[in-house]
């Protein structure tokens, strides 16, 4: 029935349109005028549209980056992210200089230089001099960027993994993670598809020595200021790890061991300070996998070392868990 | 269009579609480089002996096209010629099938288990260049028949001529895999 | 050719040779599969807005879509999404853009009476068309279309297990997009070959419209990279249908342990962006070409820099070759080579931006008439700006670690890519429509239509990159799982409405555009005093362009307002004057 309704109504709206349309252009064949030919009349009002929407659009602009302002991702909570941000600060205010210069030029323009049937246009080829200025300039600030686009992330990517580098796996899969810690020795035992098998979800090799001492977690606890190294596995698809606050990402790939190292400076107290009560660290999944994509996260916890040490002494070690019968 | 620009125009038809070809092969010819250095379980392989062999015809094959034009030029038929390397190209074919079997008799395999992705990949070059001859082969009876017919002449052979640059074509890309999946 | 048949019905609307009607036939597929893309985007909006209720829009869709409330399950809006770039990205802004423009304007730009081999350009068309069948009978198998991503990923879009989609739907989207490609392919071929051999007498390189130049490098952009997609593909029918493991490894679904060992997905991404790079300028360039065009026409100028206009797209078309990584920064690749990718990726900034300044250039001291293809014409360059800035960001290695997959990808590339190309699109069918149907577009109409557009457009993609810097990844059903994103949801809010408006106004576009076919006024023969040789063919359709001779080229095609001239513009087969020079 609504269908029908629709469908009539839809009818009904092309038949005036047409009507219209139609009508308007009889009125004008009656003035003699040709419809279709843009008039100087029509070039003035193109013209201050240009002007009145283009900057209206800028003004909306402005306008969000004052409203959602405080809806974005607060400062970064790690050491690397704190030069991702800066850098991020440079590059945006450099485009957004270039987006506001740009932009009004051309809304400008269409103005300043709409058409008049009396007017000519100023003959204008080339200039080999502006090109290769509006070339260079470009290249220049290109090439800073660049530099320091390249130094940051070789800061990012290539950590340091010392003694002290605290290592734990996060371990993906449809829909959920899983985090195992490397305990005491700090060595995660070896682990394959393979092993995987009723509580053993991780398919952690029992036989390599460094397994008994390890800790599977549905959350993941880290020590303020100290680095960690992530190391990512996943079971069946690509999923990718993707920590916001610490700006962190990278995707787990089956079959493929990828890793990330950062530090994290701020705990979850201190940020609930800042961000409010409700404040979280979390992980979620950053690349398609499926239905419940969007639904697939852990908690992460950022706190002091005392905190910490109470917190890994409750969760069992692997021995514990898989070996010994219930 | 006048004849000269006409013969002008499917000669760069065929050449451009050599071009994207050669991207295709390209492309996975060096998913099969990557791989090999990437792959920790990477199945080494014997090329069996029949690719050896195969070369060897299609390379003659390829050798035997280019005298059709100096017997064209002396008006002589050519059919002997178009012939053979037809007949070449099947034994080709047929070599390369018996290599296959010389694989699997090796133990590997296409897929399933117990393949191994040196193996696919062996097999997913092989196979798309034989798919790429058959048309070729085509093109070679097609030709035959006509130079049987007596159809070609010195100014009026651009049928078999295309053919010639196509097979050619099938001779070097061959060549080249074998190179790689014998030496690299 | 010079052999002009006689035409029945068939020939004629069907299965025609004539580049003129292939190019129609591109454009109509084009638009309907606009419409069907345009709409699902409109449904998986309302997704967004309200997750999980029930909407009249979902009366479109099949009842096994919906949950019993009638809310949209997660898995289908991923099918929506996937359907939408798909069809998007390929079959409007490639096949309906190119196909189009390709085949109508350089037969008729460069003084042919028709594409060097007719019959592969039909065939182009037909394998489109059956492509188009292909993907749309996909919507309709039990399991649902493709729901992987217009990316396509494996294992994702190799197990059937791992989501519903990646069953014969998936299957039915590799049919389709070989089909495709290889109707692409033919195409591309036609182009290319055309343009280098049947120029007309005169018609150098250097005289070539920039819409020629950019058809071609296009074409030539095409036949390297889309054999690509076609082994990249090919190894995935493998994995699928028989079994190889090239791209899967160590995988548990669903309980189930497979045997396959060894591949590796992130091959699957090389090959993938090795084609999918390139192809956001094959959808982007045959757009600028157009601009250029329109833009020089309507400021009553020539366009500013035309050789550093062609440099400019040479330079950005090889760079497209060497960038891919850019979409892979976070597979675990090797520092160093993300480094490289970040420097050639932040390289095609330049000429980008040379191509911006010579278009506001072009502008300046103009005498600017606004026809609707010159609004959409200055459209496309409002929105590759700010577009191509955010690009900035995305292509830094860096500061990609953060906003990777995030709406801020979106945003971005549906700013520089989407609307540049569908901007250029429309105003390529305003400005051409009276050489294609012989009768005008109204112009009041084309108007209401383009602003409504810009408003909503920027309405709705300009506000993402604010979700995607607050965290918000793409291609999620819904974001009230996470406490962190609640507060996002009037950003929500406001691009549904805009995104709801914005399909409304194409309805103009639509009425205008048929409406026209059959009642606009009738065009005169050169409506926009241009200078370009395709004004010069007779207002009725003739088999062969031309009825007499082929015209012969003198000049460039940008003499607008030359000092000395009678009239602001000079067209192409006009001979020099004594003492003139050219340019
Ligand atoms: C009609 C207006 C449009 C709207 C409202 C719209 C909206 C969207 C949204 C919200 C997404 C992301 C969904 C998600 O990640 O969950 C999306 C994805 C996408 N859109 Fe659009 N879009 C529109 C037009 C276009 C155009 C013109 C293009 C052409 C380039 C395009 C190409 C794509 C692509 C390639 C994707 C990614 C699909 C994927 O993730 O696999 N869209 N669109
Ligand atoms: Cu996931
Ligand atoms: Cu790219």
């Amino acid at each position: 029935m609504t269908n029908i309704l629709i469908f009539i109504i839809v009818i009904l709206v092309i038949a005036t349109l047409v009507q219209i349309v139609r009508v308007g252009e009889l009125l004008s064949e009656i003035k003699n005028k040709d419809v279709n030919e843009v008039s100087d009349k029509d070039n003035n009002t193109q013209g201050l549209l240009f002007l009145i929407v283009g900057f209206g659009f800028l003004i909306f602009v402005v306008w969000q980056m004052i409203t959602w302002n405080h809806l974005l991702l607060p400062p970064a909570s790690s050491v690397h992210g704190t030069q991702i941000d800066l850098l991020m600060k440079v590059s945006m205010g450099l485009i957004i200089v270039v987006f506001f210069i740009t932009s009004p030029m051309l809304f400008y323009f269409a103005f300043k230089y709409r058409g008049k049937k009396s007017n000519n246009a100023y003959f204008l080829s080339h200039n080999n001099k502006l090109e290769v200025v509006w070339t260079v300039i470009p290249t220049i600030i290109l090439t800073v960027l660049i530099i320091f686009g390249l130094k940051t992330w070789d800061n990012a990517m290539n950590v340091e993994v010392t003694e002290s580098t605290k290592l734990i796996e996060v371990y993906a899969k449809q829909y959920n993670w899983t985090a195992r810690y490397s305990g005491i020795d700090n060595k995660l035992g070896k682990a394959n598809y393979k092993l995987v098998k009723g509580k053993n979800t991780l398919g952690v090799d029992m036989l390599d020595v460094n397994s008994a001492d390890d800790k599977m977690a549905r959350e993941v606890h880290l020590v303020v200021n100290e680095p960690v190294l992530l190391k990512f596995r996943s079971q069946d698809v690509i999923h990718s790890a993707f920590l916001p606050h610490f700006r962190v990402q990278m995707n787990c790939v089956p079959g493929i061991s990828t890793q990330f190292g950062f530090t994290p400076n701020k705990t979850t107290a201190q940020m609930k300070e800042s961000e409010g009560e409700d404040f979280e660290y979390v992980l979620l999944c950053n690349k398609i996998c499926g239905a419940s994509h969007f639904n697939m996260q852990m908690k992460f916890i950022v706190e002091t070392q005392e905190e910490y040490d109470i917190w890994i002494a409750s969760q069992d070690n692997l021995e514990k868990k898989l070996l010994t019968q219930k | 269009m006048d004849i000269a620009l006409r013969n002008m125009v499917k000669k760069q038809l065929l050449w451009i579609s050599l071009a994207a070809i050669s991207m295709f092969f390209a492309s996975m010819l060096s998913a099969f480089i990557v791989e090999k250095a990437d792959v920790g379980n990477w199945k080494e392989f014997i090329l069996p002996n029949y690719f050896v062999f195969s070369t060897g015809v299609i390379i003659l094959s390829s050798l035997l096209l280019f005298f059709i034009k100096p017997q064209l030029k002396k008006e002589k038929s050519i059919f002997s010629l178009v012939f053979s390397v037809l007949i070449l190209g099947i034994i080709f074919s047929y070599f390369q099938i018996k290599g296959w079997q010389q694989l699997t008799n090796q133990g590997i395999f296409l897929t399933g288990v117990g393949s191994n992705i040196s193996g696919s990949f062996l097999y997913i070059l092989t196979l798309t260049h034989l798919l790429h001859l058959v048309g070729g082969l085509v093109g070679l009876c097609i030709s035959t028949i006509k130079s049987k017919q007596n159809l070609y002449s010195v100014n009026n052979y651009l049928g078999l001529e295309l053919t010639a640059i196509y097979w050619h074509f099938l001779t070097v890309l061959w060549v080249i895999l074998f190179a790689f999946l014998k030496f690299y | 050719m010079s052999e002009h048949h006689k035409e029945n019905f068939i020939t004629k609307y069907v299965f025609s040779m004539d580049h003129k009607m292939i190019a129609k036939q591109f454009l109509l597929t084009g638009m309907f599969m606009a419409v069907v893309g345009m709409l699902m985007s409109a449904i998986f909006r309302v997704q967004l807005a309200n997750p999980g209720e029930s909407s009249i829009l979902y009366n479109l869709l099949p009842s096994t879509w919906l949950n019993d409330a009638g809310g949209l399950n997660p898995d289908k809006y991923l099918a929506l999404v996937t359907m939408h770039g798909t069809i998007l990205v390929f079959w409007v802004l490639t096949a309906g853009l190119s196909g189009t423009f390709a085949n109508f304007l350089i037969p008729l730009q460069i003084g042919a009476r028709d594409m060097a081999s007719g019959f592969l350009n039909m065939l182009s068309y037909w394998f489109f068309f059956i492509a188009t069948v292909v993907l749309m009978s996909s919507l309709f198998v039990e399991s649902g279309p493709a729901s992987g991503g217009w990316t396509i990923y494996p294992p994702l879009s190799a197990l059937p297990q791992a989501i519903p989609g990646s069953g014969t739907g998936m299957t039915l989207w590799l049919i389709s997009i070989t089909l495709f490609v290889v109707g692409s392919l033919l195409g591309g071929l036609n182009y290319i070959v055309t343009i280098l051999n049947l120029r007309t007498i005169g018609m150098t390189m250097k005289r070539l419209p920039l819409t020629v130049w950019a058809l071609l490098i296009t074409a030539i952009l095409g036949v390297l990279s889309f054999p690509v997609l076609l082994s990249c593909g090919l190894l995935l029918v493998f994995d699928r249908s028989f079994g190889t493991s090239f791209y899967l490894s160590d995988i548990i679904i669903n309980g189930e342990v497979l045997h396959n060992e060894g591949g590796s997905p992130i091959l699957f991404e090389h090959l993938f962006w090795f084609l999918g790079h390139p192809e956001v300028y094959i959808i982007l360039l045959p757009a600028l070409g157009i601009v250029s065009e329109v833009i020089a026409v309507n400021s009553r100028k020539p366009i500013f820099g035309y050789k550093a206009m062609v440099g400019a797209l040479l330079l950005i078309a090889f760079l497209s070759f060497i960038v891919w990584g850019h979409h892979m920064f976070m597979t675990g690749m090797n520092p160093f080579l993300g480094s490289v990718f970040t420097f050639t990726t932040l390289l095609i900034a330049i000429p980008s931006a040379v191509k911006v300044f010579n278009y506001l250039a072009t502008l300046w001291r103009g005498n600017i008439r606004f026809t609707p293809a010159m609004l959409f014409a200055i459209g496309t360059v409002s929105a590759f700006i700010t577009g191509g800035l955010t690009g900035i960001i995305l292509g830094d290695s860096a500061l990609d670690i953060n906003v990777h997959d995030t709406y801020f990808v979106v945003g971005h590339f549906h700013i520089v890519m989407g609307l540049s190309a569908i901007y250029g699109m429309f105003a390529g069918v305003y400005h051409w429509f009276p050489k294609m149907y012989g009768r005008m577009m109204n112009k009041h109409l084309g108007y209401i239509h383009f602003w409504g557009t810009f408003i909503c457009a920027y309405g709705v993609f300009f506000p993402m990159h604010f979700l995607g810097l607050a965290g918000l990844p793409r291609r999620y059903y819904s974001n009230s799982a996470f406490p962190m994103f609640d507060g996002l949801s009037d950003i929500n809010a406001l691009i549904t409405f805009f995104a709801l408006a914005g399909a409304i106004v194409q309805a103009i576009f639509l009425f205008n555009f048929f409406y026209s076919i059959f009642k606009g006024t009738k065009a005169s023969q050169n409506p926009w005093k241009s200078n370009t040789l395709e004004w010069t063919t007779p207002i009725e359709r003739i088999h062969g362009n031309w009825p007499g001779e082929l015209p012969v080229v003198k000049r460039w095609a940008y003499d607008y307002s030359k000092p000395g001239a009678e009239e602001d513009f000079i067209i192409q087969t006009e001979p020099l004057k004594d003492g003139e020079i050219e340019h």
